[in-house]
């Protein structure tokens, strides 16, 4: 038995054989198969190819039309590599002669070549080893993609351990067989981890190396709450994970009965508890869920799903999905926050990143850089606004030139509308995303040109601790209680009251029971989170008082510590909600 | 990088189908050309080769020096050591070969528009 530490992204324990991915990138699971199989891998290896050579034909024509002909040009080669009559005689012959597998197979081939390449010696030669290294890549994905369909094809339950999932990856896991997932990289607030939660399963990332350490088969725990896996568990931890899964499933069953209960506090104040969706499908549940509405609709999932730009029908087809299960509650559609670690995997050649992503060429600053798309957006968003309570967000405004700049667009997006006599919505609520230091700072000026603010705290803390919470080396300086935190929420807050603009936290601390006190504390009503924590947030909201929500938020502001202030939130909810506290 | 070419061999006899007028344009087809491109014959041009090549029922070898390689594969093609000033020499062997070696000094002559 031994225990691997990683980043708990969802909750829940799983308990069950290890199901290992195909690997990723350049790791090759089987450098050989077997006599019979030899003409199905040629097969194998010439649909990839196809495929390969299809999704390089589609950003060849994507990036010259966008970037321009020259950046075209270089999938122009791409393509001729691909459907070059050498590399695909060679490794044929490799896979029929050698019995290589296919990736195998490719791999030596492409890396004789950029050998060869490497060792003529110009500067401009070694750098066609990198197109080289680049198609490789591609071409692996697509034949291990295929052996990735392996888990379509899954008939009994197992934990899923993998490199890495894509988020198309993670959003298409069978769910009446995955039990759960863990991932060797990752971040807290990586998209995959976010989809994890929505798909309400547990989920564990950044545990290291696991894929080479685990044989399929073998009996894992994943556990969910402490971001542990337990590889070949002894009996006695099986029963003590046994008995308090048990005890969790009957909590949840007991939470979700209560649907219909309305969020307040014993004293009746009123606490909004609306969800955060990446998909159109996930609304329905959220209803199910006794959701408030949808506080964060990130439609960037729209883009990372697709290789493709998106029209104004499509994404005015993603609302109204949206918008039907909530017709009378608000909607809040947040414009793409593309960029950084949000990039469509089919075209990282449009979104130039920079040495820090972080700080660069993202978010709303990637639409205002890109009017056109941004339009298409705002257009289908005024009018799905006409079904219902729709609202837009800005994301990552970080200046007050910046908000009026997004605002004055959407102003030309309505006279356009206007114009044509497209029935629209012109009374649509705009409000901005409160995730950049700056916007705390300065929050009565922005306060006065929005109708909300929401708080996004992954960001807002990444931000203010400058922590990058996916890096394991300073993952430790990452933490929601930090007094800097607590005092630009309070700053917030308070602009808001004196201006009548109502503020949401939405983001990873929201979704966390034990903040909830806290939150509610410090003057926030609104919050949006994970869809399957509402349930257990209502319950918290239902055992707490304004005055005892507001003492324990004093108690926490005057501890200098962030590790003080997690404990002590930590204990106030184990009184409040013993069966919550983890 | 060597390897047997999966595609058609070269035929150096005149093909069975066509008209015989065809039959005149079935010969070794070869001419010089001086690679123009400030970084050389790089990765781009010699896509263009390939493409421009692809389709071509007989064989294409570009040669410079004591070298010869396959026009029809580019990872043949970017073995090439060729930068600016390089004199390189297309040979064609197969129908309408003449046409398609103009087509190629054409793209050369144009700096295959990237540059």
């Amino acid at each position: 038995m031994h225990t691997k530490h990683g980043i708990a992204v969802s909750p829940g324990v799983a308990i069950g054989p290890a199901f290992v991915l195909g690997v990723e990138d350049f790791r090759i699971p089987h450098r050989s198969v077997s006599v019979d199989a030899v003409d199905a891998e040629v097969v194998r290896f010439r649909c990839a190819l196809e495929k390969a050579c299809e999704e390089i034909g589609d950003n060849e024509k994507l990036a010259s039309e966008q970037l321009g002909k020259q950046y075209g040009a270089i999938f122009g080669a791409h393509l001729q590599m691909a459907r070059d009559p050498k590399l695909q005689s060679e490794v044929e012959a490799l896979i029929r002669e050698k019995h290589f597998s296919p990736e195998f197979a490719l791999s030596r081939v492409l890396g004789q070549y950029a050998k060869v390449l490497l060792n003529l010696g110009d500067m401009y030669k070694a750098d066609r080893a990198i197109d080289l290294y680049d198609l490789e890549k591609r071409l692996l994905r697509h034949l291990l993609g295929e052996r990735r369909e392996e888990l379509a094809n899954l008939t009994a339950p197992v934990i899923v351990l993998a490199r890495d999932l894509t988020p198309s990856e993670t959003a298409s896991l069978p769910k009446q067989f995955v039990l759960g997932f863990a991932t060797e990289v990752g971040g807290y607030t990586s998209h995959t981890a976010i989809l994890a939660g929505a798909l309400e399963i547990p989920a564990v990332v950044a545990v290291g190396d696991i894929v080479t350490d685990v044989s399929g088969g073998d009996t894992v725990i994943l556990d969910g709450v402490n971001g542990r896996i337990i590889i070949d568990p002894d009996e006695e931890t099986i029963q003590e994970y046994r008995d308090s899964e048990k005890r969790a499933r009957s909590v949840a069953k007991r939470l979700v009965s209560q649907r219909s209960l309305t969020s307040e506090t014993i004293d009746q104040e009123r606490v909004w508890l609306m969800a955060n969706i990446e998909f159109p499908e996930e609304a329905e549940h959220c209803n199910e869920l006794g959701a408030d509405g949808i506080g964060l609709y990130r439609t960037e999932f729209l883009y990372l799903e697709s290789s493709r730009e998106q029209s104004e029908e499509e994404h005015y087809e993603a609302y109204r999905q949206v918008v039907n299960a909530f017709p009378e509650q608000p909607v809040v559609i947040r414009t793409l926050d593309l960029g950084a670690d949000k990039v469509p995997s089919q075209m990282p050649q449009l979104y130039p990143v920079g040495a820090n992503p972080e700080l660069g060429l993202r978010s709303i600053r990637l639409s205002l850089n890109d009017l056109e798309r941004f339009k298409t957006q705002l257009r289908a968003i005024l009018r799905a606004a006409l079904l219902g309570d729709v609202r837009i967000m800005f994301p990552l405004i970080s200046s007050v030139i910046e908000l009026r700049q997004a605002k004055s667009t959407l102003n030309d997006v309505m006279e356009d509308l206007a114009e044509q006599g497209v029935p629209f919505n012109s009374e649509v609520q705009v409000g901005m995303m409160v995730e950049v230091p700056s916007v705390p700072l300065l929050a009565e000026d922005f306060a006065r040109e929005v109708d909300f603010f929401s708080i996004g705290t992954n960001d807002l803390i990444q931000y203010t601790l400058a922590v990058d919470r996916s890096n394991p080396a300073v993952a430790k300086y990452y933490n929601s209680a930090d007094p800097a935190i607590l005092k630009m929420i309070r700053m917030v807050v308070e602009a808001g009251e004196k201006h009548s603009v109502p503020v949401t936290v939405c983001g990873q601390m929201s979704s966390d029971p034990k903040y909830i006190p806290l939150l509610v504390g410090l003057g926030i009503r609104h919050l949006s989170a994970t869809p399957h924590v509402i349930p257990q947030l209502k319950e918290v909201v239902r055992h707490l008082t304004i005055p005892q929500a507001e003492s324990i938020a004093a108690y926490a502001r005057k501890l200098e510590l962030a590790r003080d202030i997690d404990t002590y939130l930590r204990g106030e909810l184990n009184k409040l909600c013993p069966d919550l506290a983890k | 990088m060597k390897s047997s070419n999966p595609s058609k061999q070269p035929t150096h006899e005149p093909m069975s189908v066509g008209s015989s007028a065809e039959m005149t344009s079935e010969m070794t087809s070869q001419r010089e050309v001086i690679v123009n491109l400030e970084s050389g014959l790089h990765m781009v041009p010699c896509s263009r080769i390939a493409e421009h090549v692809r389709d071509f029922e007989g064989s294409v070898c570009i040669m410079v020096e004591d070298r010869t390689v396959d026009a029809k594969s580019i990872f043949d093609l970017l073995t090439l050591r060729a930068p600016m000033g390089t004199v390189l020499t297309i040979e064609a062997n197969g129908p309408n070969s003449a046409d398609l070696v103009n087509g190629l000094v054409i793209l050369f002559e144009r700096n295959f528009e990237t540059e």
